[in-house]
């Protein structure tokens, strides 16, 4: 009963820690169905989901903020996705986009350098060198991604639960671990832990339903009571009051929502 | 002052004006603090000398209005003007139309004798509650009311500071210096064109309260408690014994951020009872709730925390009498000092344990997260707590209450001192022809000797940011004068347009005073345009008088954005947007202008 996220890099055999995790507890395992799920809802190609939100945002993209409106996206069909419990997640910055939901287990799966060069090596049938440098490369890029968009260092073992090196722990052993994790009481799910989930699911729905309005707003919820920050653009905070009536009409299970000035003040 | 050549002088005192308007402009700094900026740094860079520096402090205008306030206040603790208020209203009959005029009648002449701030303060409870019994739209009497307190500023020499300042400012001219009543005849023509704008085409320019609004009202109406819809009512529940069972604690602060309502009251064993409980009380099992919610959001808490609603009111029985407490709403003044701060900075609910339940600011309604809402003036917050805290909370000042809760501090024994003085100030100025301040210092001198007010609250009345705005801004007038820089604009602007008629450069003056007063407050555009103005009148074979009262007058002209203080004051209670005041104060600017150019012109003959 709890939501697993597994972080990895190429090549740390997270993929398959994660897969059999979920066969074991017998949960859905879900990666790529988040991109197919935020494409069916919001009408936008596949591809350019998957650009988005794999690359770090260029120069250009961080000044428009063209990129978040795709990340409010993905996060909105994860938050849907994952709602029901049960779940098993490897992809993109679960750990990130799921913060605050107490029964959420962070994992972070990683893996000795030499054996992820040797893999990337046999994988690819190039040199030595060039699989090293692929692999530092991959790596750095995910880390400016998520430092850009969340301002933080994916490297950073604080933001997991659980951080398991695949080298004398063998994959088996990560999923024992993982899944012994998952029957411990502080990761159960509660009647206030899923509350929180369904608003963390509420709070990404509205605000990607407000993307279109090209603002970057925050937004929260508290048991269906939806408060969305507007920052300090006064106007912005009209514009936005002045269109949001039409613009969540569809989403249900909100109980009271206001456009606040400010930021949220946590 | 003839041929006038453009030198470093003027070159800094121009620098020095444009650095002023950009501060005013942008605001980094109080306007008050600008003035002050103006009085030190003028004689440090020796434009004026040190004793011109501070001759605003004690000039006729600044002296004068400090006796106003003074006065002001007195009559407003006697409730004299409240006793006014209620036959006029029972002469104005039920119809909105009559109301409007009556009550816009009543404000303008005393808006003339006190600071337009304070008559729209003192009308406010009265309006709101006159709008609830008659089932009017506020949103249709405010503004107009609000519009006529400022133009009720232009009845008298001492009904706004621009024209309580015009006579000093045109003393280095030597020219002959305005009576208290010289200003009357337009003042009339400006309040009348005003109340006619709104009974003619009031449906047209004003907000028209949906409704959904008018429902409210009528909801309103059935609850003499005055409670608002949107803040729902009080409800007593129970919580069960087991309520704290296998769950984390429950506390105030969860229950209102989770289901919006207020727990005003908790009971804990045996039987005390805990009134407006800090945030972070923990919820008891077995404990009674005082509660403010709408009965949804009560259900809803009761449904997901299992807590039980009563039927009726059972143990808070007693407090939540109408006698005992209840709901107001309290607007943010303006310069209040919790401007800027949140609820939870001057730990309002802490210090004065009353329970904010909402924020009415510009039409909107904030319920959740109110306590993180940076205040703004306007700003109207709903309350519930006894009457007893209530007082307290009003008694501190820095929030104007609607509802009356004060009833002991007001000395209504002293009203009729107080209407004494007022006339002794008047008789002095019309009848003896004293200088002003000199007139209006005795009356406030007698409002405190015969106990209407004690000097100590006589001077808590004085508001300084006023003072110090007039007086720091004086010497700027006196530098731009003295250096010929004001003559200089004035030759170089009218060599450029050419010879003009009087009466198009009035309209003129008329015009660019009224822009001037929308971006740097009403004194500042007084003060850097009166020597300015004076000196093009001269050059141009106009009345030099004339042209400076088109300024004091025209600086009332401030109806476009919600900047003057009235307008800013009734934004919040009347849910206001700032597109409200574009349209009727639109309307309003252009025909103030008309007709004061229209009623100079009949008058003085220009």
């Amino acid at each position: 009963m709890a939501i697993i996220t597994v972080s990895r890099g190429s090549y740390s055999k997270g993929k398959e820690v994660a897969e059999k995790v979920a066969e074991r507890l017998g949960y859905q395992c879900l990666s790529r169905d988040v991109i197919l799920e935020a494409s069916g809802l919001y009408h936008i190609p596949e591809i350019k989901l998957v650009k988005a939100i794999h690359d770090a945002p260029s120069v250009l993209e961080r000044i428009r903020g063209g990129k978040r409106g795709y990340i409010a996206y993905y996060k909105s069909a994860l938050a849907g996705l994952v709602q029901k419990d049960n779940i098993v997640y490897h992809g993109l910055a679960g750990h990130l986009l799921l913060k605050g939901v107490p029964h959420v287990i962070k994992v972070r799966i990683i893996a000795d350098l030499e054996d992820r060069v040797r893999n990337e090596m046999r994988q690819e049938g190039i040199s030595e060198q060039a699989a090293r440098s692929m692999i530092l490369k991959d790596d750095q890029e995910r880390r400016k991604w998520t430092m850009s968009l969340y301002g933080a260092d994916p490297w950073d073992s604080s933001l997991y639960d659980l951080v398991i090196h695949i080298q004398r722990f063998t994959v088996s052993n990560a999923v024992d671990f993982v899944c012994r994790t998952a029957g411990m009481d502080q990761f159960r799910t509660t009647r206030e832990s899923q509350q929180k989930m369904d608003d963390l699911a509420l709070a990404s729905r509205v605000k990607a339903a407000l993307i279109g309005l090209n603002a970057d707003v925050d937004v929260i919820s508290e048991y269906g009571n939806v408060l969305v920050f507007a920052g300090t653009d006064d106007r912005l905070a009209r514009k936005i009051r002045g269109k949001i009536g039409s613009l969540i009409s569809d989403i249900d299970g909100i109980n009271n929502i206001e456009v606040h000035a400010g930021a949220p003040s946590e | 002052m003839d041929a006038n050549v453009l030198n470093g002088e003027m070159i800094l005192v121009m620098a020095m004006i444009g650095l002023a308007v950009f501060l005013f402009i942008v605001e980094w700094i109080r306007v008050d603090v600008v003035a002050i900026l103006m009085m030190v740094s003028l004689p440090l860079l020796k434009l004026v000398t040190p004793t011109e520096a501070f001759i605003g402090l004690s000039s006729n205008a600044v002296v004068s209005i400090i006796a106003v306030i003074i006065i002001g206040a007195g009559l407003d603790k006697t409730g004299l003007i409240n006793k006014l208020v209620g036959p006029i209203v029972r002469l104005a009959g039920e119809s909105p139309s009559r109301i409007l005029v009556a009550i816009s009648l009543a404000i303008a002449p005393i808006s003339s004798f006190m600071q337009n701030i304070g008559a729209a303060a003192l009308f406010l409870p009265a309006i709101q509650r006159i709008s609830r019994a008659l089932k009017i739209p506020i949103s249709r009497l405010l503004m107009p009311i609000g519009f006529s307190a400022i133009l009720g500023g232009t009845l008298t020499l001492v009904g706004s500071s621009p024209l309580i300042l015009l006579n000093d400012l045109i003393i280095p001219f030597q020219l002959e210096p305005f009576g208290l009543f010289s200003v009357t005849p337009i003042g009339m023509g400006l309040v009348a064109s005003g109340i006619l704008c709104f009974v003619l085409f009031g449906r047209f320019i004003l907000p028209q309260g949906t409704q959904e609004d008018d429902f409210a009202e009528e909801k309103l109406d059935a609850d003499e408690g005055g409670l608002l819809p949107e803040v729902g009512d009080a409800y007593e529940l129970r919580t069960p014994h087991d309520f704290t069972h296998y769950r984390e604690p429950i506390r105030v602060e969860d229950l209102r951020r989770r289901y919006l309502v207020n727990i005003v009251a908790t009971t804990e064993p045996p039987d005390y009872k805990l009134f407006s409980p800090p945030m972070d009380t923990v919820i008891r099992s077995d404990s009674d709730l005082l509660v403010f919610g709408r009965e949804k959001d009560i259900k809803r808490m009761a449904d997901n925390e299992e807590i039980i609603i009563k039927q009726e009111m059972e143990a808070f029985k007693d407090d939540a009498a109408d006698h005992a407490s209840g709901t107001v709403e309290a607007v943010v003044r303006p310069r209040s000092p919790i401007e800027g701060k949140t609820l939870k900075q001057i730990s309002l609910r802490d210090r004065f344990q009353v329970a904010p339940l909402a924020i009415y600011r510009e039409g909107e309604i904030y319920r959740a997260e109110i306590g993180d809402l940076p205040l703004r003036v306007g700003d109207a917050i709903v309350l519930h707590g006894t009457w007893k805290r209530l007082q307290v909370l009003q008694a501190e000042g820095s929030l104007l209450f609607t509802t009356p809760v004060d009833v002991e501090t007001m000395r209504p024994e002293k009203a009729t001192f107080a209407g004494l003085w007022l006339a002794v100030a008047l008789m002095m100025i019309l009848v003896f022809k004293i200088q002003l301040s000199v007139c209006l210092m005795t009356g406030a001198l007698g409002m405190v000797i015969t106990r209407v007010l004690s000097i100590d609250e006589a001077y808590q009345a004085v508001d300084w940011r006023t003072v110090f705005l007039l007086a720091g801004l004086i010497p700027l007038g006196i530098a731009t004068e003295k250096t010929g820089t004001a003559a200089w604009i004035a030759q170089t602007v009218l060599a450029t347009i050419g010879t003009v008629k009087p009466i198009v450069l009035l309209a003129v003056i008329g015009v660019l005073t009224s822009a001037f007063t929308l971006v740097i407050s009403n004194v500042g555009a007084t003060v850097l345009l009166v020597p300015l103005v004076v000196n093009m009148a001269l050059a141009a074979n106009t009345d030099p008088r004339m042209a400076a009262l088109v300024v004091g007058i025209a600086a009332s002209n401030s109806f476009i954005l919600p900047t003057h203080q009235v307008n800013a004051f009734y934004m919040g209670p009347g849910r206001y947007r700032s597109t409200d005041f574009l349209k009727a104060g639109g309307l309003i600017s252009i025909v103030f202008i008309i007709v004061m150019i229209g009623m100079i012109s009949l008058f003085y003959g220009v």
